[in-house]
């Protein structure tokens, strides 16, 4: 765990950034920092001095467009992940706690989840009404945290039968303490390793969704910019409406990618995950 | 059941995972009703959400310029044959009895019986999923095979890099791209549509035609695959060029073509089909983005459109056929590879 500690404290720092970066643009958004989103008379203008990356087919801005959609879209994928991951933790330990019925309920929970045709639902429920962001996070959340918990029981219970735990129990440690003060640091690295997956999973999801249409008109992403830009393959405003914010999707999605291998290739991270 | 019980409850007593014909019986007996509770809930949910909406069917039909005015008990009268009278449990009951008998009721709006609606879209999608999947099985693994046979050579460095970048592009952001390339840019492929808007006349050319429509969708579903096999089967490949049968080979002179198909590619199959029970629940979410974004007339975009179009009726129907394919052919492929990992 040792080589493996430094990295994943690194990739929360990066995470406390991103996070910090993306206030910082919605509060500059709130204040109007940002210019407004608004429409105009020039519709489906070239990039040019005026609008840096052009305007759509109602006058807005491309690059307003892209500023403000980026903290929601991070921002959605963040706390979807986070809540993923949390549903999942709690399933693991339940599982690990409890190992008669907590175990049985969440291994069949999980296998349930894992069978679940997740789009049909999706689609079932944006038909009954189109999800503003906190649905988007909840329903998101709900059909993808069974993809964490058999790797993090798994983690759970490799940490728990340590000998250390054994001689700190031994020693009066309660089970609280041993959650706060030792098992976090010894699962952190598998923890920001599923935390970044979760985070390009929600990524894709969210972006899939906006990107049929199927998300609240009024949730501005860069999913819903790229369905703006399909009605206009065929002209020549796709190389303005459509590339920005595919591009900003596809970075980001590497960034995360990236950071997500970098952890994996190290080898005790890689030991931790497979045990 | 009791013969069925006996075994596993000593193999769960002595906590060893011994593999035992009875005990993998009875994984799949599980599994199975798994599904069905699954399949259950969800045409719970699918007949319970619409209902919970203010307003039904037949106030949007009453609603339009030819209303006439009708009388409270005609209103009934049309609610009742309708299926929309009664308490909510009594409604989605009548559903569910409806659907057991395979009766998956009417579209209002595209003036047909669901059933015919699904029939006639269901084919365009198996075309476009059974051209996909020799696509990604063999690119796959040709190239995992390639990538893993000597981990970090330069043909493993190539290839994974240019994966690790594909895998960062969402899937329908790939499709939008291939079909803005070879659509409209460089126009060489049809963009719409399953076949033209006059079939040819014989049937080699029909078909020539077909084929033509399909490419494009295909590649694009194929593209979502791949990337998710390579991977793993890179991985797999990596573990096998290390084990000792292969090194034996390779020592007695066995490269080329042999070492990729005997020595890798008859191994790869149980991982491969464990895989191909994922697939399928994720080639028909891929086929709904890449039926939408071609225009092809499938039962993918059937499905989407009857969610933009609010048609319940079309919804609950394709959503209850597509569960229990999707369902089926999991468990199906789930049977399979039990099957193949215990011959070894």
């Amino acid at each position: 765990m040792r080589i493996a500690m430094p990295l994943s404290r690194r990739v929360v720092r990066f995470l406390f950034i991103v996070l910090v970066s993306i206030l910082l643009l919605a509060l500059a958004a709130a204040c109007d920092l940002i210019p407004a989103y608004q429409t105009s008379a020039a519709t489906l203008q070239p990039p040019a001095q005026a609008h840096w990356l052009g305007t759509n087919d109602i006058g807005q801005s491309v690059l307003t467009g892209l500023l403000r959609a980026a903290p929601v879209t991070i921002g959605l994928a963040l706390a979807t992940a986070a809540l993923a991951l949390t549903i999942a933790i709690v399933m693991a330990s339940l599982a690990v706690i409890y190992p008669t019925w907590g175990r049985a309920l969440v291994l069949h929970l999980t296998d349930m989840g894992e069978i679940v045709p997740s789009i049909l639902l999706l689609l079932l429920v944006s038909a009954w009404h189109q999800p503003g962001a906190f649905e988007i996070i909840l329903l998101t959340a709900v059909l993808t945290w069974h993809d964490d918990v058999r790797i993090l029981r798994s983690v759970l219970l490799r940490e728990i039968s340590r000998e250390s735990i054994t001689i700190v129990r031994h020693m009066g440690a309660s089970w609280p303490y041993l959650l706060l003060r030792h098992i976090p640091q010894a699962v952190m690295p598998t923890l920001t390793g599923i935390y970044l997956q979760n985070v390009v999973q929600a990524t894709m999801r969210v972006a899939g969704l906006a990107f049929l249409g199927l998300t609240d008109a009024d949730l501005l992403t860069w999913g819903s910019m790229l369905q703006d830009a399909i009605g206009y393959l065929h002209t020549p405003a796709w190389q303005w409406l459509l590339l920005p914010p595919a591009l900003c999707l596809t970075g980001f999605l590497m960034l995360f990618q990236t950071l997500d291998q970098r952890q994996t290739q190290r080898p005790q991270s890689v030991d931790g995950a497979m045990s | 059941m009791r013969g069925m019980l006996g075994p596993t409850q000593i193999s769960q007593q002595s906590g060893a995972p011994t593999v035992h014909p009875v005990v993998n019986r009875f994984v799949l007996l599980r599994s199975l009703m798994q599904r069905v509770v699954v399949f259950v809930v969800l045409l719970v949910l699918m007949s319970l959400l619409p209902r919970l909406l203010p307003g039904d069917t037949l106030d949007v039909l009453l609603d339009s310029n030819v209303q006439r005015g009708l009388q409270n008990s005609e209103i009934a009268d049309l609610r009742d044959r309708l299926g929309l009278a009664g308490s909510l449990v009594e409604q989605v009951g009548r559903d569910l009895a409806r659907l057991a008998h395979g009766d998956l009721g009417y579209s209002l709006l595209h003036g047909a019986p669901v059933s015919h609606l699904l029939a006639d879209a269901l084919p365009w999608t198996a075309l476009l999923i059974a051209l996909a999947t020799p696509i990604f099985l063999g690119v796959g693994v040709t190239l995992a095979a390639e990538a893993g046979r000597q981990p970090g050579a330069r043909a493993d460095r190539v290839i994974t890099t240019s994966m690790s970048l594909l895998t960062s592009i969402p899937p329908f952001i790939t499709a939008v791209l291939l079909f803005l390339c070879f659509g409209i840019l460089w126009p060489v492929l049809p963009t719409g549509g399953a076949e033209p808007l006059f079939p040819a006349e014989t049937p080699l050319l029909r078909a020539q035609e077909i084929l033509r429509h399909a490419f494009l969708p295909s590649l694009a579903l194929a593209l979502h695959e791949v990337v998710r096999y390579f991977f793993v089967l890179r991985g797999e490949v990596a573990v096998l060029a290390s084990r000792a049968f292969v090194l034996n080979g390779r020592s007695r002179g066995i490269s080329g073509w042999r070492e990729r198909r005997d020595y890798f590619g008859r191994n790869l199959l149980a991982v491969v089909c464990a895989r191909l029970g994922q697939s399928v629940a994720s080639l028909f979410t891929a086929s709904l983005f890449v039926e939408v974004i071609f225009s092809y007339p499938g039962v993918g975009a059937l499905t989407y459109h009857a969610v933009l179009d609010r048609d319940y009726p079309l919804l609950q129907g394709a959503i209850a056929v597509l569960a229990l394919l999707v369902l089926g052919l999991t468990w199906l492929l789930d049977a399979l590879t039990e099957i193949l990992t215990r011959r070894g």
